[in-house]
């Protein structure tokens, strides 16, 4: 079971993201050429940038409206990128399989901001449930998005500590990381990239044809 | 109950709109909730959740995706509550969302779809009549637009000697446009800006074609009227050969 999750369902994953991405990115640009023409008159690469720039940094004022949020929201975003791409653990992989190597977090480190991340995903389930503005445009895919998230941090972390049922949870945290990663070119995850589209989109729109800017 | 909706030019509506950015904000949306406090609406109510944005457009644009278009007239005018009742398209929501997604658009959207089987503020309604009777969405005449400009022309030259509004002049700088219900209501406030521009120095005209600036067609999510308001306008300005246009607001 070990060596079939590490193998060749880590080669799907990989071909089920990489391939879903590309595919959903270029077959939108792909209809904009058709159905949205209208948006290539005002391309604007200095509003595109901008827009995303005050985004990808809290450089806005939905992030000065709601600063604990916008706090909680990028600790998520960055242990979720940094935490699963700078572990030791998971460089080795790397190292084993294709021989390439990078800087690694320190392990008490990388453990420590694994609970941060828990701590996180926390908050935002809370928030959830309990802000009314929130709860109110929240259907049951979205506590299930939580919990897909949550899953590969949380085996990984008893996993790495080797509590119990070790093999059985590294198993269970290689699953649950392959499956939140094929997740994410089907759904609402897709922001990873998509926001770069948006957000340029937005930054062109009121930019580029009106003169205003989007934050 | 009232007569049958045209499903079909319901959901061929639904479906010329559906785009590349379309599809992108109704799939992008994750429910974060942060277009809350952007909202006037929802700050206002107290924050009742059923003002926020997004939760808005879901009701509306939504779950006309949602259903595919299979809607009755009672389920439109259930919308019309939200995308006429609950919000002014002031775009604030757009701007605030992290994603950019554009939630004023799309309840404009499904203004025009409402709009198209009928459901739309009689006020409205009224204004695209005038627009496409007398060219303003208030059915003023063009002799009565015209004497308006003259009158107050003749009011000011008494307090501002040399003062002129000229009409239809051709190659201007800025060819001004108004609300109508200046020339209609407030006549005076045509006054004081004929006083800046000359004061000023400025060489600018009025038109009468185009000469009102409002476009309340869009209001009413009527894309036709709003494409033809707008027209006239530039149409006016072009014949004019003005270089820039002014507007009142």
């Amino acid at each position: 079971m070990y060596e079939f999750v590490r193998g060749p369902l880590l080669w799907i994953t990989f071909i089920v993201f990489v391939g879903g991405m590309i595919y959903r990115i270029v077959s939108l640009v792909h209809l904009s050429t058709r159905r949205d023409q209208v948006i290539y008159n005002h391309m604007n690469a200095s509003w595109a940038f901008r827009s995303i720039f005050h985004w990808l940094l809290p450089f806005n004022q939905t992030a000065k409206q709601y600063p604990v949020y916008t706090f909680v929201a990028f600790l998520f975003h960055i242990c979720l990128l940094g935490i699963p791409i700078f572990l030791l653990a998971h460089n080795i992989l790397w190292y084993e399989s294709w021989g390439i190597s990078w800087w690694s977090l320190p392990e008490n480190l990388a453990d420590y901001l694994t609970l941060v991340m828990l701590g996180a995903i926390l908050f935002l389930l809370i928030r959830r449930a309990v802000l009314p503005y929130v709860r109110i445009v929240t259907s049951p895919t979205d506590y299930l998005f939580l919990l897909v998230v949550a899953l590969p941090f949380l085996t990984g972390y008893l996993a790495y500590h080797q509590y119990i049922h070790y093999k059985t949870l590294l198993i269970i945290h290689i699953l649950s990381g392959e499956l939140m990663l094929m997740l994410i070119p089907f759904t609402k995850l897709a922001h990873m990239a998509l926001f770069f589209f948006s957000r340029a989109l937005i930054g062109m729109e009121f930019g580029e044809r009106r003169g205003t800017t989007t934050w | 109950m009232g007569e049958a909706v045209n499903v079909e030019v319901i959901q061929q509506r639904l479906e010329a709109v559906k785009g590349a950015r379309m599809k992108l904000w109704l799939d992008m949306c994750a429910h974060c909730g942060l277009c809350a406090k952007s909202c006037f609406f929802y700050l206002a109510h107290d924050n009742d959740p059923t003002y926020m944005p997004s939760y808005k457009v879901i009701k509306s644009l939504g779950e006309l995706y949602r259903r595919k278009g299979n809607v009755d007239r009672e389920f439109l005018e259930q919308i019309y509550e939200i995308v006429w009742g609950k919000c002014t398209a002031c775009r604030r929501c757009s701007m605030y969302c992290p994603f950019g997604i554009d939630m004023a658009t799309m309840i404009a959207t499904a203004r025009a779809i409402c709009n198209s089987q009928g459901v739309v503020p009689e006020g409205l309604q009224k204004a695209i009549d005038n627009i496409w009777a007398q060219g303003n969405q208030m059915a003023m005449a063009k002799e009565d637009w015209i004497e308006t400009c003259d009158w107050m022309a003749e009011e000011t030259q008494e307090e501002v000697a040399g003062l002129e509004i000229p009409m239809d002049r051709v190659g201007a700088n800025i060819m001004y446009t108004v609300n109508p219900r200046e020339p209609m209501y407030y006549p005076q406030d045509i006054a004081m800006a004929a006083k800046i521009f000359h004061i000023a120095g400025e060489d600018w005209t009025m038109s009468s074609e185009g000469w009102d600036d409002t476009n309340l067609a869009m209001f009413a999510g009527d894309g036709k009227c709003m494409a033809h308001a707008t027209k006239m306008t530039y149409d006016a300005a072009i014949k004019l050969e003005a270089k820039h246009i002014g507007i009142t607001e």
